[in-house]
């Protein structure tokens, strides 16, 4: 028997680290207690796994009592613990998935090498090092099909060859795990549970390419990733999997980790290589591309993690394996974090070609609070927006792009009707806006006045002409930006212009927003019809608002309120309106 | 190398393999234009005005970084490029928060470089000062002594104490060049075989006669009075401006090679077609020599004189008619004429003199100092009076009747209307009653050109040119009548410019400048020290208004350098250099669409002699660049993200002076005016 504690940052956020320690110490002898990532049900953490020889059962949302209870359960007495027991419909939601690059997240426990060697673990990399040239797994890559999960797309086969061709001495492999999309986890996820995967991944990369020295570039900020990381490469140089000689060839790699300091910026590669390099995070221009004059301006490949962490398995089952999923221009499988207003929130891996109705009502479960979809943003702030009456679009790198979105890095926040969408494009801007490198003029000044005209159109003060002058200025913004921040960070207003144009107009000329999200216009009143001058919302007023007799209709002086909705929220009649 | 061939903008080229597309253009004579890019330094590209459009590309290039390849088809100045460029500098300038120009020199009509004399006067450049004003004004002297100076009131030392005395300022170069065996003149320009008739030479005439020698016209004045200098030299007086003085500076312009031809009147002499058949241009600069009348009872008698007219007289006198010994003298009017002539009189030994004007003190047109030093010298200011009536004995003046008057409502100008008080009236006798209530131009031999309903030229406000093709016109002659010198001055150069180009056959098109202003307030300049402004030394009043020697002695060069030394240098030093305006008016940018947040910072100092001006800063990366690739020092970085980007010493260590060698190689670089050199002390 054995038990698992799911402990990526989502479980120990969710207090799987106390319930581990809680199952450690009364724990039964010989039967150890194990961690592993993060499965990807965020909703249900923490999540615990009882393994005997004859079944698997999955306890959710362990507390403190669940943990007894589970305990009495390993020994046999009596218990209550069958309540805790992961739900059909959830179980089914996770089989359905396809999972390459989440294959062993939540399984294996990622701080044991042999637990990920136990599972085909580095044999791609023993295949392609003994028995593959350089050029046969570029050319396994590309019949795969496999294009960066980064946000581009752009073809890996492509780069890795790229990057094979240019002349030099010494060349360097880079993964990108500078993951900063707001509502994003997939990267974090993978190296918190299965760091071998992106390890196994760049050794190959690094076979193919001709490189002898990786770099995994990862924001501080998930200190749990470096961790891990840290010591699944200890483990791997240990094994010999890293250094001199591996597979008792002449081939040599190793990798080092350097943390970023969390510039959003820094994802974008050439940013990312200068940071590397110990300079300011600022990107340049491409070309030269990092192929030919990457990082101390020798050739580098630069991937994303889930990019690398798909190599092992198409190695192992063949690109046309890989390939045999997804669409003609989309291969494979892609993770995404659901985030928003989603009722099962977490990360996910389908096989593309899927639809967004097949993610947010499928896996996702559908809107939370059985409230009506409005939307989903994709791409996070680079990306756009999907609305409802296009939720059949499918999951594809042309077709996202075509409807104004992006595949991007594989945020989706999912969005109801209580969100406003012109919030929503400010929420965005404002991210980019604070993390342009503030190189160029049409990024630097020009996102900072679209937020500008955003903030005005949501105080109430939007002017007739600023729909025109939003679009002009962030088609001017995209057409002359240096960088892809600069160039995809008007997206999401253009495409909330296009699918929402009306909330625009409503904020503009109506000075309303219908999702009643921009306080300076909205207005509550009481309803004398409905109040029963119960006085309960005159107590919950923060700003003494709001006056009446008992038992006679209640009214809210406009003057004073500050509109912070709790009289709404405590009238049991529904009798404050807002508007 | 390996030759490549490409196409920009239709013109087929030749580069290397390695160069970029700006490279190629640059070398055939093809200007895109870039604020960040350097050949001393690496390729940058932040700032993105060279973007130009490939065939087969559907993104905008950089062409700055971009690489040519052989068979390119390179347009360079397509709608696109140029939106983007522009849309770029109107980003850039809706958070560009210097001045372009101090305020002095746009108040001034003439554009007078006044912030750049006033530094060169604080220097001791004296000879420097000279040439830069004699840029805008060929007779600094003159001006400096009669200008009422717009500019002073324009000056932001107001907010700190007083203006900077500008005007005494530019007289004291004047006066040093004047003490020079040869006053500075500007070499005229190579022949044009172009001609210009003027006709007038007071101050508007003689400028553009000036200006159109610089470009190598031809000029020759056409003059109704015996000597040049019209106004200056027929209306105002001996005291306030000698005539050698005028002289000596007019000469200066004769000696460009401007034939002036005296004692001709249009009209009388010669026509105005005349001219137009035998020369290329004709500018109209008469001024306005006819005084208005006074409209009352008794304006024909004997002894009433219009203002203009009585200076004019005093001006050619050679015996002694006028000598007011014992005298009552009453001058009606309330402008600088009026007190001209007031201060005339009490000179001419006018036993009284009496200023009557229908308003008070402070609602006079004439400058204060003027007002003040008449008072000075005697005049009894009789305000809220008005003439009714001016009574005669055999035809000559003997008394005025005055309606008593009291202040009303404002009117239109703001100024509250005089209204007469009933039944209050008052009789003051006099000898002689002077008009200085205005002034309208003789009409005679003008006929011909499109006039306004007051009976002025109509000019067009920017180009000067009149419904006569050919024929423009400038100063007190036209739009809205007289005014003072340095309108006229201002016109003149204008004129001067777009007949040049008429000449030249091009468009005549005068399209307004956009610049960079702001506001300022006292709490900007609450940390400067409380200096007061310098006084001009003069003659004591008991003593002058017995003569009509100068009243003004001049500024000492002690007294003048230290009153340079005031000034708040409000204008950006690299106006003339800066790129960012140059490009700014080529794409016509208008960037108050934008306008938003704003950065004011405090300036920060580099180090001792270097100053960085975050305002105007546009983050080109050219000095961080040049310090760190070329001079190889490293000192300077960029701080903060995003809208909050600022260069300063690198890491934000607070200066650079310990390792700075003061090279300036960052000064010279900055494409705007953010980095400063200061003056050594």
């Amino acid at each position: 028997m054995k038990i698992t504690v799911g402990k990526g940052s989502c479980g120990i956020a969710a207090g799987a680290g106390e319930i581990f320690s809680l199952l450690e110490q009364k724990a039964p002898a010989g039967c150890p207690v194990v961690v592993t990532g993060c499965i990807g049900m965020c909703y249900l953490e923490p999540i615990v796994n009882i393994e005997t020889d004859d079944k698997n059962i999955t306890f959710v949302k362990v507390n403190a009592e669940a943990a007894d209870e589970i305990l009495k359960y390993i020994n046999g007495e009596e218990n209550k613990a069958s309540q805790y027991i992961i739900e059909r419909e959830d179980l089914d939601n996770l089989n359905s998935q396809q999972r390459i690059a989440l294959q062993n997240c939540g399984i294996i426990d990622p701080e044991n090498i042999g637990e990920y060697i136990a599972r085909e673990g580095y044999k791609a990399a023993e295949k392609c090092i003994k028995e593959l040239t350089p050029e046969q797994v570029i050319d396994e890559i590309k019949i795969s099909g496999l294009s960066g999960r980064g946000g581009a797309g752009f073809s890996t086969a492509f780069k890795w060859n790229a990057a094979r061709s240019s002349k030099g001495d010494k060349k360097y492999v880079i993964c990108n795990a500078d993951e900063g999309d707001p509502g994003a986890f997939m990267d974090r996820a993978v190296i918190e549970g299965d760091p071998h995967a992106v390890i196994e991944g760049m050794l190959i990369a690094a076979y193919a390419i001709g490189a002898d020295e990786g770099i995994v570039y990862v924001r501080a900020e998930y200190p749990l990733a470096i961790i891990r990381l840290e010591l699944a490469l200890k483990q791997a140089r240990e094994k010999n999997l890293l250094g001199e000689n591996i597979f008792g060839c002449d081939f040599c790699f190793d990798i080092r980790i350097k943390a970023g300091a969390g510039a959003f910026v820094c994802g974008e590669e050439t940013a990312l290589i200068a940071s590397l390099e110990g300079e300011r995070g600022m990107p340049r221009l491409k070309p030269p591309f990092p192929a030919e004059k990457g990082f101390w301006k020798k050739p580098s490949n630069i991937n994303n993690v889930e990019t690398y962490s798909n190599v092992p398995w198409i190695i192992r089952n063949g690109g046309a394996a890989f390939a045999s999923m997804g669409t003609e221009n989309s291969k494979g499988t892609k993770v995404f974090a659901l985030t928003g207003k989603i009722a099962k929130g977490g990360l996910v891996e389908i096989p593309m070609g899927k639809t967004i109705y097949d993610v947010v009502y499928g896996v996702g479960g559908g809107i939370k609070d059985g409230k009506k979809f409005k939307a989903v943003q994709m791409g996070g702030p680079s990306g756009g927006c999907i609305p409802a009456e296009l939720i059949d679009t499918m999951i594809d790198y042309k077709t996202l792009v075509a409807a104004g979105a992006m595949m991007g890095s594989g945020g989706m926040v999912v969005m109801d009707e209580t969100t406003c969408m012109v919030d929503m494009a400010r929420f965005f801007l404002d991210f980019t806006v604070k993390e342009s490198c503030g190189k160029c003029i049409h990024c630097r000044i020009g996102n900072q006045r679209m937020l500008e005209i955003l903030d005005r159109i949501c105080d109430g003060n939007g002017r007739e002409d600023d729909i025109e002058l939003l679009s002009d200025l962030a088609l001017q913004i995209k057409d002359g930006s240096l960088c892809a921040l600069g160039q995809t960070a008007p997206n999401p207003v253009l495409t909330t212009l296009r699918y929402f144009l009306n909330e625009y107009e409503d904020h503009i000329k109506n000075k309303k927003c219908t999702a009643h999200q921009c306080k300076a216009l909205l207005t509550y009143f009481i309803d004398n019809d409905k109040c029963t001058g119960c006085t309960l919302c005159a107590k919950k007023c923060p700003n003494k608002a709001i006056s009446g007799e008992v038992k006679k209709a209640h009214s809210i002086d406009m003057e004073k309120c500050i509109k912070c909705g709790k009289c709404a929220d405590a009238c049991r009649f529904k009798a404050v309106v807002v508007d | 190398m390996s030759e490549i061939r490409l196409n920009i903008d239709g013109i087929e080229v030749t580069g290397f393999k390695g160069q970029t597309i700006l490279d190629i253009a640059k070398e055939n004579g093809i200007d895109i234009p870039t604020l960040c890019h350097d050949e001393r330094v690496e390729i940058y590209g932040s700032c993105g005005l060279c973007v130009v459009e490939a065939e087969g590309t559907s993104k905008l290039l950089r062409s700055c970084s971009t690489f040519a390849a052989n068979g390119m088809i390179i347009k360079t100045n397509t709608d696109r490029t140029r939106k983007n460029r522009q849309t770029a500098l109107e980003l850039l300038l809706s958070d560009h928060t210097g001045d372009c120009r101090a305020p002095c020199v746009l108040a001034c009509p003439a554009q007078t470089e006044c912030q750049g004399y006033v530094k060169f006067i604080a220097e001791g450049k004296y000879d420097e000062a000279v040439k830069l004003i004699k840029e805008k004004i060929p007779f600094p002297s003159s001006i400096g002594r009669v200008c009422p100076h717009p500019c002073e009131e324009a000056c932001r030392r107001e907010l700190v104490e007083e203006p900077i005395s500008i005007c005494s300022l530019k007289q004291f170069a004047g006066d040093i060049d004047l003490d020079k065996d040869e006053l500075y003149t500007a070499e005229a320009g190579n022949p044009t075989g172009k001609n210009v008739a003027i006709i007038g030479g007071g101050p508007g005439g003689l400028t553009a006669a000036y200006f159109l020698r610089l470009q190598g016209h031809g000029v020759i004045i056409y003059d109704a009075m015996p000597q040049m200098g019209g106004m200056l030299q027929y209306g105002i007086p001996e005291y306030r401006l000698p005539k050698k003085i005028l002289q000596e500076e007019i000469k200066s312009i004769e000696k460009m090679g401007v034939i002036f031809k005296n004692n001709i009147k249009i009209g009388r002499d010669i026509t105005l077609d005349y001219l137009r058949n035998n020369y290329d241009a004709v500018i109209v600069a008469v001024g306005a020599w006819t005084s208005t009348g006074l409209r009352c009872k008794g304006e024909e008698l004997d002894g009433v004189v219009g203002g203009i007219d009585f200076l004019r007289g005093v001006a050619t006198t050679t015996d002694n008619n006028y000598d007011f010994t014992g005298c009552k003298i009453a001058i009606v009017g309330g402008g600088n004429t009026a007190m001209d002539a007031c201060r005339t009189a009490v000179r001419l030994g006018a036993a009284e003199v009496y200023n009557i004007y229908r308003r008070t003190k402070n609602e006079m047109p004439a400058e204060q100092i003027e007002i003040e030093e008449a008072e000075e010298e005697g005049v009894i200011f009789k305000n809220l009076t008005n003439p009714i009536e001016i009574t005669g004995d055999n035809g000559k003046v003997k008394a005025m009747r005055l309606q008593i008057m009291e202040l009303g409502e404002p009117d239109a100008s703001g100024r509250r209307s005089p209204v007469p008080v009933p039944g209050k009236e008052e009789i003051i006798e006099v000898d002689t009653v002077i008009v200085a209530i205005g002034q309208k131009l003789d009409k005679a031999g003008f006929e011909e050109i499109e006039q306004t309903k007051w009976g002025t030229i109509i000019a067009d406000e920017n180009t000067c040119r009149t419904n006569l093709n050919g024929v423009f016109a400038v100063g007190d002659a036209t739009n809205n009548g007289a005014d003072i010198a340095i309108a006229a001055i201002g016109e003149a150069k204008q004129a001067a410019e777009t007949v040049g180009k008429y000449l030249n056959g091009e468009n005549i098109k005068y399209e307004k400048p956009y610049l960079v202003k702001t506001e300022k307030t006292r709490e900007d300049f609450a940390d400067r020290e409380i200096l007061s402004r310098v006084k001009m030394p003069q003659r004591p009043a008991g003593e002058r208004r017995k003569d009509f020697l100068e009243i003004n002695l001049g500024l000492s060069e002690d007294a003048a350098k230290k009153e340079a030394l005031r000034c708040l240098e409000c204008g950006c030093h690299d106006f003339y250099e800066c790129k960012l305006i140059n490009y700014a008016n080529q794409y016509k940018v208008q960037p108050e669409k934008y306008s938003g947040k704003t950065h004011r910072y405090i300036q920060d100092d580099i180090q001792s002699c270097i100053e960085l001006n975050h305002e105007k800063c546009i983050l080109c990366g050219m000095c961080v660049r040049i310090c760190d690739e070329v001079v190889g020092a490293t000192l300077l970085g960029f701080v903060n993200r995003g809208f909050d980007t600022v260069v300063k010493p690198a890491f934000d260590i607070g200066s650079c002076e310990a390792d700075c060698v003061s090279c300036g190689k960052c000064v010279e670089g900055c494409p705007t005016g953010a980095l400063y050199k200061k003056a050594s002390k």
